[in-house]
Formats: structure tokens, C-alpha cells, sequence
């Protein structure tokens, strides 16, 4: 029987020492009545070979990243992955070990993650940073929670130019607690000024995504400078790769960051395991919710690690915990670590010097197609949208068949933006890629919206 | 793991901002073949960072090692027993690694087309099917990223199913047996956490129930086997109290691994339940990570799931088979930045595929025997007090060596780190005192069973004999007993170069 090794004689023994006559006996306590009859309906077994050819099958059903030339993004981006990264992260010792409850038989796990901590405070400019959470969306929405228990408000102001994600995960998240979600509109592409100050009385968090949906520099100075007096916490939510050129969260006075960190290290995967980073001040550590890794020594002084501040947390606090999350990202928040280290400070900001040189690139050249228009004029990182003059989805329809995915049709998201792309470029996007895109886009257009 | 000789020989390892050398790097990207731009004027200064961020710099060989070195420090369960109460630490089959890593699978953006997709809506959309099979639900949502967020998505649709009938409730019933997770998402989705004590046997006091339930009550969050491994023989009389009461039953699903071809949830009459694929379904948990907690509903709850839900046209109206359902107007909202941890629920679909019906009750078979018969050789050392057969798991207290000599639970679990296994859960559930919580799952072999059974009758010997070296341990582990209230009051969480 697959991944069980009793025998029917090591049964017989077991069953023996126990002093029952029967496996059945064993489950005297579920009633008769409740008992499945017959087999379940489900496939298999399948033995090894036979399940692998219809795995095999079944992601052949895929036309993946590597099959076309893809722009997509959208907070999930298919950068290079060194291939030390899954070497480390395939290591049994790491990725079949669990939450590291006994710290002294765990203590590489413990170590790793507190290292993973120690980049995100310092890419983030904060002074302590959590163990991970599940994605970027989540992030933000428990920094929403945070907030509305440190300020002891009940308003929570969302920045409508973030992540379509970011905001529909928060608003589900804060719909048991009670919490006026505001929205605030869009002007030019990022957050409305005059909205937040009219909006900001009495707000626990503004939320806001730096670059936003659209790739854009939210006016940060002037955000943080707003809401500082405010008596709010700032919620900053930034991409970790913008942060080797951009100027950290702290500097423009938010209280907490969060991100995505599915870009340092982890494949796109469908959109799954993502990576959920938060990072605060000390004054609310004690508020940030899931494990936190601190240092420590043992009885002979020797340096050692656990997971600490843990009366903040389910196990322990139950219902007054600061979060219900028990499980996280581990796994993945080493695989950010070991891609951190990797690329190191030079290559990360090699890197981001890479993404903004290319998607510049990437814009000039689209800008430059007749018909094509940039529909935002603000400085961006990243992302940046095309205006095309029929709608996105019937661009990215006919260009998929030549094997280009050009972007992320904002009509899904933004009803007056049908005719809109947002377009994603990584270190994986090369001149030729950004040409073939430009040259894709003008046949369209040339034909009348055929490719 | 070091053994007590070595471990004098060996210094820690330092953190990765101890090392290398200014310049070094691990890692060459594509060279840029467009002009790099002046990042001053085409960002603007005021948006730029002064200082680049304190990253290390190391070589790949350097990277590579220090990590190779933090993982030798670490219990997994290739290496032995890892027998953590609720948690089912059982074997990571090999070839779910390889499934998972087909560039298929971990290339395919999210955004992508569903015409595109139509590998792994599939894969989502069948193994919905499976589990809905396997738990009695009618529908099934992959999204919930972990077993808490399956359970906070669960409190959301008993939050909306009250809403849609015009008086929304106050509270929902828990266990005091119950996870922590419960009461902590049951407050999270808006609700008041009410707890009832279980009875004698373990079990939920159904006259306490009775006298608890009322109209105010939304629901109930009942785990089962509960956290003791004791069956709720009761549970149809438990969901008949709450529905009369017009509430709704949600089952924690955390030890579906006991019940799997034998008893299934929404047969008992259970609304709605989360499972873990981390656990039932042999997903690895990752050092902490990732799991996924699928949330499963029967019919009449079946609108609210997050969306989108993965769904199939057989007549292939649009020109596919497989597409996302977007148009649900009841949802809860998204959990999930995306659809869920999918590479997890890859594996976990090529588990049950592997195993097949008579495979899957085999494992609750043997996960169950594998507990009685490691409960029958520990029974003589350690207290039960909650006697009789049990399910997947088992509850011991270390209350005769406290009361004895002044051994703990904690004493007991550092000691079998000694001896390289892996430590119960402790101090939970705590409705009992010193609780040691064991489950063995049904990946470990007789031979690792009477292994363990052996170090714990050792344990127990010690405890009474020289109960300095069980509180004294451990002593063969790369670090000796941490100083926990150390690390909250002199809180270092970020190294700041000393």
C-alpha cells in the first residue's frame, strides 16, 4: 500500500498489543450509521510512473511563460530564480520540517527566517519585520488590522490605485470588524490628494501601493506629510525589488510595510505560494500578527533563536490574539532570503536599474506605435499602462496567437479603462521581447484589430 | 544534528551580515541590451533612496553553504518521527516534489488566459471534485492559503448565509479542546468566541450544548477527532441542537487524516469545514509553510465561497472546458491574492490520485492503529486521562513525573531531542495539564514506533531515577535550552551588526 509500511503481520501484532481483535474494533466510537459504505468515488491509484505521465499531461494543458513572450505582472512577476535557490528550498531538512515549535532541534530554520526578517527591515528602512504571511494581499490587510487596534479607530482609507488584489482581500478581511472601507479615487493615475485630506479624519490606516497598479510613484512626501498629523498609521505596500533604488517606507513615514515577495526567488506558480512581508517600528511589534524569530543565548551562553513574543498569537491568546494565522510562508521566505543573498546589495539594484531601464525602454517603444498612447504621464518602476484605441481584450486575444501575452487588460478592473494595458516588464524581458511587442502591437492595430 | 561531542567542537554558524566581502556577489543577471537610464530624471530625486539597502555580499559557493549548514541544525521528517499532535507530520511522497515542479505548473502566470490555464484549472477544478467527495461537501474553494484562512473564509459565509436571512447572530460555540485558530478567526470574522468544557470522556458535553445554544447562535466550530483523538460519537445530536437553533456547523477539519474512506463530515450533517492539504494530503509543511486549507461547503452554502470558483462546461460553450466563475454576487471576496497556494495543491492531487479509495482508507486505518498501538506502549509510563481506544492521535500527561520529581512536559520533549526524534506537541490541548499530544500518522513503521516508545519508557525511567538529566536536557542539540524570556525582554528580531 503506497506510504505505509505495516504488513498484514505487523497489523496482526500491533492489533495484538493493543488487545483488539480487529482494525475494525479500532473504530468502535464511529457510529455505523456515519460510516462510508463501499469506496469513495475518487480516481487511482496510480503508481508512479502512470501518475507522472498524466501530470505531465495535465501541465502540457498550459501554455506557460516559457512557451510565450509574456508582460504580465500584476504583482506576481516571472523574474530568473538562480538555480541555488530551489537547490536550497528542496532540501529535505528544510522544506519537510514544520513551524519550529522545538527551537533546539530548529534551529536552521529559526536562523533563516530571522535573517529573512533582517532583509526585509533593511529593504524596508523599518526596525522589525515578521516571519511571513500568506501573500501580498493579506499583508495589507492585516496591517489594516493592526491599525485599527493601535489607533482604536474604526475607518479604514484604501488607495484606489492599488492592486485590484490588495483591495478585494482587505475589504473580506475587514468585513466581520465592523470597518467604514473607503476607496479613495484616482487622479492621474495615483492617489487623489484632496480625497485623502478630505477623508482622513478619524482614519486608523491609509493604504497605499508604491508603485501602484499601474507601475506609478504614488506622491509619498506628500502622503506622508497628510496623514503624520493625522493620527492614522500609513500603510505602505511596495514591491522589495523597487526597493534598492526607491526610497524605503520609513523615509516618507509609514508606520508599517508590506509586499509582495513572490519576486525574490519564487516562481509565478499560477499565483501560488506568494510571500507576505510586514515590517513595523518597535513601538508596534507587538502588534504584528503570525511568528517573529528573536535571538537569543542558551544556558551556556551560546547564541540561539526561537520564536518569541508569542502571547500575541492564537495558540497562546486565542480569541484575543492579534491574528488567527498560524501557518505561513516559510518555505518561501527562505527562498527570499537565499535569492536576497544571492543577488546580494549590488545585483538587487543591478536588477531594478534592469526593470526600470527596460519597461522605459518598453515605453518609448509602445508610445512610438501609432494609435498607441501612455495613459499616465507620472514617473513609474516596473509597469506602466498603454491606451490602445479598441479594447485590451481584443488585443491581447489576437496577439496571443502569435504568442505574445502583452499585459493585464485594466477593463477587468477599472470600467473606464477598457481600452487600457497594464504592461510588466522583468530582467527576463529582453530588447527583442519589448520590439517583437511594439511590432505585435502596430500589426493589430494596422489590420484593424488582427493579428 | 551534532552529537553531545561535537557540538563543543562546533562554533554557530554566523548570520549571513557576518559574512562575505564588499563586492562580492552569488549571481549574474541577463546582460542589459537597452540604454540604462538616468534613474534621477526619469524617476525623479525625491523618489530615489540615498543609501542602496545593507544587503550582504557573498560568492554562491558561500550563500550555499551557510544555508547548507543552518539546515544540518534542523529535525525534518525525512530523518525521523516528528509525531506533533494535530499537525500529521506523515511522509512527503518524492514524487509530489517532481509533479510539482513541472515548468507547466510553476510557469504559468495567474493572469493568464483561462484557453491557456486549462492544466491547472483542471487540476483545481477536479481536485475540488476529490475532496468534496472525500469530506461529503458538495463544493469545494482551494483558495484558503492555510488551514486559519480556510476557517476565517468559513466564519465569512456563516457571516453572510445570517446576513441573507435578514438577522445577523452574535456568537459561535467552541470547544474548549478546540485549536487555537478557532476562537482567534471566530473573533477575526466579527463574532464572539463562546467556549463550553468538554466532559469526562473528552468529548463536547451535549447537555452544555443544549443549554448554550440559542438564538443567538451562528454557528459551531467543532473539530473531529477533537484534539484529544476522540471521536464525537455524538455528532449528529451536536448538528441536530445547532440547526433547530437555525446556526450552522462548521468542522475544523485539521484531523481529516483519521476519518479518510470511513466516515465522512457532511454525512454527519456538518455545514461547512476546512481541510489541510499540509496535513490529510502530504503537502510538506515547509519549515512553517506553505499549507493550503480548502474550504468546503454544502449546497446551500455553496454561493458564498470566495471567488472565482474553478468550474467546468463539458460542452466547451466558449471554446474550453475549464474557466474561473466570477459571477457570484453572494461571495465572501477573495482570501487570496490569487487562487491559493496551487504548487501545494498540485501535490496534494497526485497524492490522492496515487493512493485511489482503498489507498485512502488505508491511511486512516493505519494512522489510527499506529496511535492505538504506540498508546498501548506508552500507557504503563504516562498518565491517560482520557482513557479507551483512540483515533489518529492521543493525549498523555506527564502529571506522575511533575507530581514526582519535578519533571515537565517541556523536560520530557527536550529530552527526546537527545535522542534525534522529534517532541509531541506539549501544553496543548490545555484542558489537560502537562499534556504530551502525540500522533504518529500512518508513515511511520513499527520499527520507528517502538523506537520512540522505547526513548519515552527510558524518559520515564529517568524522570525517576536521575530527573537532572531529563530537566537538564537537551545536551546533544546544536544549542542547549534556549532562554525564551530572554528573547522577548531583550527583543532582537533584526541583526543590527553585533
Amino acid at each position: 500500500m503506497p506510504y505505509v509500511p505495516n504488513t498484514d503481520r505487523d497489523r496482526e501484532e500491533m492489533l495484538e498489543t493493543i488487545g483488539a481483535a480487529s482494525v475494525e474494533e479500532l473504530l468502535a466510537d464511529v457510529p455505523v450509521e456515519l460510516r462510508v459504505e463501499g469506496d469513495l468515488d475518487v480516481p487511482g491509484p496510480l503508481t508512479e510512473p502512470e501518475l507522472l505521465s498524466h501530470m505531465r499531461r495535465l501541465a502540457s494543458l498550459n501554455r506557460s511563460a516559457g512557451d510565450v513572450v509574456s508582460f504580465m505582472g500584476g504583482g506576481v512577476y516571472d523574474h530568473v530564480v538562480p538555480a541555488a535557490v530551489r537547490k536550497i528550498t528542496s532540501m529535505a531538512q528544510f522544506y519537510t520540517a514544520y513551524t519550529p515549535y522545538q527551537a533546539e532541534a530548529s534551529q536552521g530554520t529559526l536562523q533563516a527566517i530571522y535573517e529573512f526578517q533582517t532583509l526585509i527591515a533593511r529593504l524596508t528602512g523599518l526596525a522589525v519585520a515578521n516571519a511571513s504571511v500568506y501573500d501580498g494581499s493579506t499583508a495589507a490587510a492585516e496591517a489594516c488590522i493592526m491599525a485599527l487596534a493601535a489607533t482604536r479607530r474604526s475607518k479604514v482609507l484604501l488607495a484606489g490605485s492599488a492592486n485590484p488584489a490588495t483591495r478585494t482581500v482587505s475589504r473580506t478581511y475587514l468585513a466581520g470588524a465592523g470597518v467604514e472601507l473607503v476607496e479613495l479615487p484616482i487622479k492621474g493615475g495615483v492617489t487623489d490628494l484632496d480625497a485623502l485630506e478630505r477623508n482622513l479624519p478619524d482614519a486608523a490606516a491609509v493604504v497605499i501601493e508604491h508603485p501602484n497598479f499601474f507601475g506609478l510613484l504614488e506622491p509619498t512626501s506628500a502622503i506622508g506629510e497628510l496623514v503624520a498629523d493625522s493620527g492614522a498609521l500609513l500603510v505602505a505596500s511596495v514591491d522589495p525589488i523597487s526597493l534598492a533604488i526607491l526610497a524605503p517606507p520609513s523615509a516618507y513615514g509609514a508606520a508599517i510595510a508590506v509586499g509582495e515577495g513572490q519576486s525574490l526567488g519564487a516562481p509565478v506558480a499560477f499565483g501560488g505560494p506568494l510571500l507576505g512581508f510586514m515590517a513595523t517600528s518597535r513601538k508596534h511589534v507587538r502588534r504584528l500578527p503570525g511568528r517573529i524569530i528573536g535571538r537569543t543565548t542558551d544556558e551556556n551562553g551560546r547564541r540561539g533563536y526561537v520564536m518569541t513574543l508569542q502571547t500575541r498569537e492564537q495558540h497562546i491568546r486565542r480569541e484575543r490574539a492579534t491574528s488567527n494565522i498560524c501557518t505561513n510562508q516559510g518555505l518561501v521566505a527562505l527562498g527570499a532570503a537565499v535569492h536576497l543573498s544571492l543577488l546580494g546589495k549590488e545585483g538587487l539594484r543591478e536588477l531594478a536599474v534592469q526593470i526600470a531601464s527596460r519597461s522605459h525602454y518598453a515605453a518609448d517603444a509602445l508610445a512610438r506605435v501609432q494609435g498607441v498612447g501612455l495613459r499616465f504621464d507620472g514617473p513609474f518602476f516596473r509597469e506602466f499602462v498603454i491606451e490602445l484605441p479598441f479594447e485590451a481584450a481584443r488585443m491581447k486575444h489576437e496577439l496571443s496567437r502569435v504568442g505574445i501575452w502583452p499585459g493585464i487588460d485594466c477593463g477587468c478592473y477599472y470600467g473606464d479603462m477598457k481600452n487600457c494595458l497594464v504592461v510588466s516588464v522583468t530582467e527576463k524581458n529582453s530588447r527583442e521581447d519589448i520590439d517583437s511587442l511594439a511590432s505585435g502591437i502596430e500589426a493589430v492595430i494596422a489590420s484593424g484589430g488582427r493579428a | 544534528m551534532s552529537t553531545a561531542t561535537t557540538k563543543l567542537e562546533r562554533p554557530h554558524e554566523p548570520t549571513l551580515f557576518e559574512q562575505g566581502s564588499p563586492g562580492r556577489r552569488g549571481f549574474r543577471l541577463p546582460p542589459l541590451d537597452v540604454p540604462t537610464i538616468d534613474l534621477a530624471r526619469a524617476i525623479g530625486p525625491e523618489h530615489l533612496r540615498n543609501e542602496p539597502p545593507d544587503l550582504p555580499e557573498l560568492a554562491e559557493s558561500e550563500v550555499v553553504r551557510h544555508f547548507s549548514r543552518l539546515a544540518e541544525l534542523n529535525h525534518h521528517v525525512d530523518r525521523a518521527i516528528y509525531p506533533l499532535g494535530s499537525c500529521t507530520m506523515k511522509y512527503n511522497p518524492a514524487v509530489n516534489e517532481e509533479a510539482a515542479s513541472l515548468p507547466g505548473f510553476t510557469d504559468l502566470h495567474p493572469e493568464a488566459d483561462a484557453r491557456h490555464a486549462q492544466g491547472s484549472i483542471a487540476l483545481l477544478y477536479h481536485l475540488g471534485r476529490h475532496l468534496a467527495e472525500i469530506s461529503g461537501m458538495d463544493a469545494v474553494s482551494l483558495q484558503p492559503p492555510a488551514g486559519a484562512s480556510g476557517e476565517l473564509a468559513g466564519m465569512l459565509v456563516v457571516r453572510a448565509y445570517h446576513a441573507d436571512r435578514g438577522r445577523q447572530r452574535r456568537k459561535v460555540i467552541v470547544p474548549d479542546s478546540a485549536h487555537g485558530t478557532n476562537p482567534a478567526s471566530v473573533r477575526l470574522a466579527g463574532y464572539e468566541a463562546v467556549e463550553i468544557v468538554s466532559n469526562a470522556q473528552g468529548r463536547v458535553d451535549v447537555d452544555e450544548l443544549r443549554r448554550v445554544v440559542d438564538g443567538d447562535t451562528a454557528a459551531i466550530m467543532i473539530t473531529n477527532p477533537n484534539t484529544l483523538g476522540v471521536f464525537e460519537t455524538r455528532i449528529r445530536e451536536i448538528v441536530d441542537i445547532v440547526h433547530e437553533a437555525g446556526g450552522l456547523v462548521y468542522l475544523d477539519g485539521a484531523n481529516l487524516n483519521a476519518s479518510l474512506g470511513i466516515v465522512r463530515p457532511g454525512d454527519a450533517g456538518c455545514d461547512l469545514m476546512h481541510m489541510n492539504l499540509h496535513k490529510t494530503f502530504s503537502t510538506p509543511h515547509g519549515g512553517g509553510g506553505p499549507g493550503s486549507g480548502p474550504l468546503g461547503v454544502k449546497e446551500h452554502l455553496a454561493d458564498y465561497l470566495p471567488f472565482p470558483v474553478a468550474a467546468r462546461d463539458e460542452s466547451k460553450a466558449v471554446g474550453f472546458e475549464y474557466y474561473f466563475d466570477y459571477e457570484r454576487p453572494r461571495s465572501i471576496g477573495r482570501v487570496h491574492t490569487a487562487y491559493g497556494n496551487f504548487l501545494v495543491a498540485v501535490k496534494a492531487y497526485a497524492y490522492i490520485l496515487t493512493l485511489g479509495p482503498e489507498g485512502l482508507r488505508r491511511v486512516a486505518e493505519n494512522a489510527i492503529l499506529n496511535a492505538n498501538y504506540l498508546q498501548a506502549l506508552l500507557e504503563p509510563f504516562y498518565d491517560l486521562p482520557y482513557a479507551g481506544r483512540c483515533q489518529h492521535e492521543f493525549v498523555l500527561a506527564a502529571t506522575r513525573q511533575k507530581a514526582g520529581t519535578g519533571v515537565r512536559a517541556l523536560d520530557i520533549a527536550k529530552r527526546l531531542l537527545d535522542h534525534g526524534l522529534h517532541a509531541p506537541t506539549i501544553y496543548f490541548p490545555l484542558i489537560v495539564k502537562e499534556a504530551l499530544m502525540i500522533e504518529p500518522t500512518e508513515t511511520e513503521s513499527r520499527a520507528s514506533l517502538d523506537r520512540f516508545a522505547a526513548v519515552m519508557k527510558e524518559i520515564a525511567r529517568e524522570a525517576i531515577e536521575e530527573p537532572a538529566v531529563v530537566t537538564g536536557a537537551p545536551t546533544a542539540t546544536p544549542v542547549g535550552r534556549l532562554d525564551e524570556s530572554r528573547a522577548a525582554k531583550e527583543l532582537d528580531v533584526v541583526w543590527e551588526n553585533g
